[in-house]
């Protein structure tokens, strides 16, 4: 009797065709793109979407055409901290044109799809019992679609906005074997650094991504009337860890409730609030994001 | 996965897929010796996991249209965000389409199957007041809610959804 590998082909499905020209065409689109980035960090709660949505915006602001991809399907925020939702999805023949922010930082997210603030993303099933089966693949084909059927253009950087997870890079770069690097976020706690260093190893060890280096979100708290910082969380050393992973340290950003507020007026904090310690912070930030992509070139 | 006959040691190929019934989606098989034919039944989870992998059997020759698996699959989303006229059509799919390039999109032929169970089937009539508690559940879960209890009305052959038959499809539910 033949076997598996004795049989030429599927019977003419050709599945696994089907899907290397799927992640073909992800290739093609992404040719216009010079640098994709994504942001990570494994842990929830630190500001990943907050810094992705300044991140772009300083960048755009130094002059860089910028595109957003908001990977978080479930849980998407990017399309409201930028200031883009309720924008018209628009189909052309070529893709779906992404939503524009003010300062020209092109987005996509799952946001832009849902009927309301309430609805969450459910799949059409025949049940939704045991969906833990399936829902992850289509989570994963929605953001192969979103990277290969958005028309992007020309773009300096594609930011990918990615959710909580140490899984998420490796599926990441399961569609997306050329990323160009990570900026990882931790918060300068033992908890969350306990997650970040899985995600480091995964990231630098495991799958040999490049790490443009880490970020401390939430560093301390400034005190808006005397000016003295006071530590959030002083358990973490997040400079000693970049050491440890022999990555680069991009910086520390400080707490500021005005970023939060800038987020859900769907303002760019580092333009609203220039010159605030944050927002130099990102910027020096999103220089080192430059410098690393400049020394490669 | 791959299918070989037995009877000839002969790889099968794939003749044709048809549309889902209960959420299981059939594939048809054929010897090109013996032309002897095999049906591959998958459970609705196994059909969801081909959905979502955004393939079709048989093969797939045209470009899919942009977005063409969040379109088709997305439940509750904002008006007019997945229409445009690149909306997939097709609604069955043969070997003999796949190889002269024609249409048999295996994502397009369970989303019409889904979609048709969203509209209302030829078969089965909704009173105003079964109409009225369907609209009373919760968005988000009312195409769902509405395909499990038309499944049930079909299982017991009943062509009329009222109120009583919404009931017993709950306890049917366990809800």
């Amino acid at each position: 009797m033949k076997t598996y590998n004795d049989l030429p082909n599927d019977g003419g499905s050709d599945i696994a065709g089907q899907v290397t020209r799927q992640l073909s065409r992800l290739e093609e689109r992404l040719k216009s793109v010079r640098h994709t980035v994504a942001i990570m960090s494994g842990k929830g709660g630190v500001g990943k979407s907050s810094i992705t949505a300044n991140l772009a915006s300083t960048l755009a602001m130094r002059g860089n055409s910028v595109g957003v991809l908001d990977a978080d399907i479930n849980g998407p925020s990017i399309a409201k901290m930028i200031g883009v939702r309720g924008a018209k999805v628009d189909y052309g023949a070529n893709g779906v044109k992404p939503a524009v922010s003010p300062l020209g930082v092109r987005v996509m997210s799952m946001d832009l799809f849902l009927k309301d603030d309430e609805t969450p993303v459910l799949w059409e099933a025949q049940t939704q019992k045991d969906a833990f089966t399936w829902r992850g693949t289509m989570e994963i084909s929605a953001l192969r679609e979103f990277l290969s059927d958005t028309e992007w253009g020309v773009l300096d950087y594609l930011l990918i906005d990615l959710p909580p997870g140490t899984d998420r890079l490796p599926n990441l770069v399961d569609l997306l074997p050329s990323l160009g690097g990570t900026v990882v976020i931790t918060i300068p706690s033992g908890i969350s650094q306990l997650v970040v260093k899985k995600s480091l190893t995964m990231a630098k060890k495991l799958l040999n991504t490049p790490v443009i280096g880490l970020v401390e979100n939430m560093t301390a708290y400034v005190c808006a009337d005397c000016g003295r910082a006071e530590d959030m969380f002083p358990s973490g050393n997040t400079e000693e860890m970049a050491r440890q992973f022999e990555v680069p340290f991009l910086g520390k950003i400080p707490f500021d409730p005005r970023l939060s507020m800038a987020a859900d007026n769907g303002n760019a904090f580092v333009e609203e609030y220039a010159g605030t310690p944050a927002s130099r912070s990102i910027t020096k930030i999103a220089q080192k994001t430059e410098s690393f992509f400049n020394r490669k070139i | 996965m791959k299918f070989l006959c037995l009877e000839c040691n002969t790889a099968m190929k794939f003749k044709e897929s048809k549309t889902p019934e209960g959420g299981s989606l059939t594939a048809i098989f054929e010897c090109p010796d013996c032309f002897g034919e095999i049906a591959m039944h998958m459970n609705p989870w196994e059909t969801q996991m081909l959905k979502s992998l955004d393939v079709q059997l048989g093969g797939k020759s045209e470009t899919a249209p942009p977005m063409q698996m969040v379109r088709s699959f997305l439940s509750d989303h904002k008006e007019g965000t997945l229409s445009s006229s690149h909306t997939p059509q097709p609604t069955s799919s043969t070997a003999s389409e796949s190889e002269e390039g024609g249409k048999c999109p295996f994502t397009s032929v369970v989303a019409d199957a889904f979609q048709a169970q969203e509209s209302e089937p030829a078969d089965l009539v909704w009173t105003e007041e079964a109409k009225d508690r369907l609209n009373r559940i919760p968005s988000f879960v009312q195409s769902m809610a509405k395909a499990g209890i038309e499944e049930f009305a079909r299982e017991k052959g009943i062509a009329k959804i009222t109120g009583e038959v919404m009931d017993a499809a709950r306890g049917n539910f366990g809800m």
